[in-house]
């Protein structure tokens, strides 16, 4: 890979990458949404999550995981508890992370 | 007020609330080092300088985009099919910009600048939840980004510089991180039964889609297709 080549790609990916961010924002903001796009747009935030989470423990990496045998989504269960009980992101991300590391020594 | 110093303020002030976000991203910090250190590993020995790689992850910001547009230069595509792969693999902002629009209305324009380009899978996540229950405003989303953003550049810098040197952060359980938040940022979003449905559909819908996508994709399909049938629903 040539010089110019990367640095090519690395301002094109800077350009790219902050036009898809900042044009919903530019536009969206100063216009007001239909009620149905708005009741549309309520439901996004948790389907993206549960999306994402599906995402995270069940393909961790790219790769799919066993469900048997799978320190992720073990250590999911937990750490959804935590939350509900105590409501702070970063306790239940520590202690997401412990059950992780017992979980997947106890896997071997 | 006679004596600012010594009393406290009714309302929180900016610097307060610009670290209140910075706590609150704290666990993206956390998941992004190891990360970020990846793409700096991998970028280098892909042929990258070590400033390459960190001024790639400083002004693109972009996670997976990046790992897709290293692994196509690093199969000679143009810079053209590059920039259009972490593009489209990045569309999925357009939908959270979207979402986050309208509790950005009526900020100044650098603000917005900045919260748009901090918007990534994990600050849009933090920030939307917090937005829901009232608690965030322009300083402390810019906090999250803040902490995100330096997050992703450390780590990268370290797997840049550091190399092999590093070793494994995996050992660690970091790579846990994230599916440890967003777990409980799904649970903090799940309020009442109409939620919770949408979110077992969203949930099965991932699975399906994950498996006749490419790349993320699967998030934008089950999302736009979940939370239509939960807006149907609620007529």
């Amino acid at each position: 890979m040539t010089d110019g080549y990367i640095w090519a790609v690395v301002i094109g990916m800077a350009v790219a990458n902050f036009a898809v961010r900042i044009v919903p924002v530019a536009v969206l903001s100063r216009l007001r949404l239909p009620r149905p796009v708005e009741r549309w747009l309520s439901y996004i935030p948790v389907s993206v999550m549960a999306a994402l989470v599906v995402g995270e423990v069940l393909r961790p990496g790219g790769d799919w995981r066993s469900l048997a045998d799978n320190p992720y989504l073990l250590a999911a269960i937990p750490t959804a508890l935590i939350y509900h009980r105590w409501r702070s992101f970063l306790g239940a991300t520590v202690a997401g992370v412990l059950f992780f590391l017992a979980f997947r020594a106890l896997l071997g | 007020m006679s004596s600012p110093t010594s009393q406290q303020p009714a309302c929180p002030s900016a610097r307060e609330r610009l670290w209140r976000g910075v706590r609150l991203g704290f666990p993206i910090f956390l998941g992004y080092v190891p990360v970020g250190a990846a793409f700096g590993i991998l970028a280098r020995s892909w042929g990258f300088t070590s400033a390459q790689a960190v001024t790639c992850s400083a002004t693109a910001l972009a996670g997976a985009g990046q790992f897709i547009g290293l692994s196509l230069m690093y199969g000679g595509a143009s810079v053209a099919t590059v920039l259009l792969a972490t593009t489209v693999v990045n569309l999925r902002y357009v939908l959270f910009g979207a979402t986050l629009s309208p509790y950005l209305r009526g900020n100044a324009m650098p603000t917005q600048l900045w919260l748009a380009f901090s918007l990534t899978d994990e600050t849009f996540a933090v920030n939307i939840d917090d937005n829901r229950r009232g608690l965030a405003d322009a300083a402390s989303m810019a906090g999250v980004g803040i902490v995100a953003w330096t997050g992703w550049v450390l780590g990268t810098g370290l797997g840049a510089l550091g190399g092999s040197a590093i070793g494994d952060p995996t050992r660690w359980g970091v790579d846990f991180a994230m599916p440890a938040m967003f777990t409980a940022l799904l649970v903090a979003q799940i309020e009442g039964r109409r939620h919770l449905a949408v979110a077992a559909l969203a949930a099965v819908l991932a699975v399906g889609f994950m498996l006749v996508l490419p790349g993320k994709w699967y998030i934008i399909a089950a999302s736009i297709v979940a939370a239509f049938v939960g807006a149907v629903a609620e007529r």
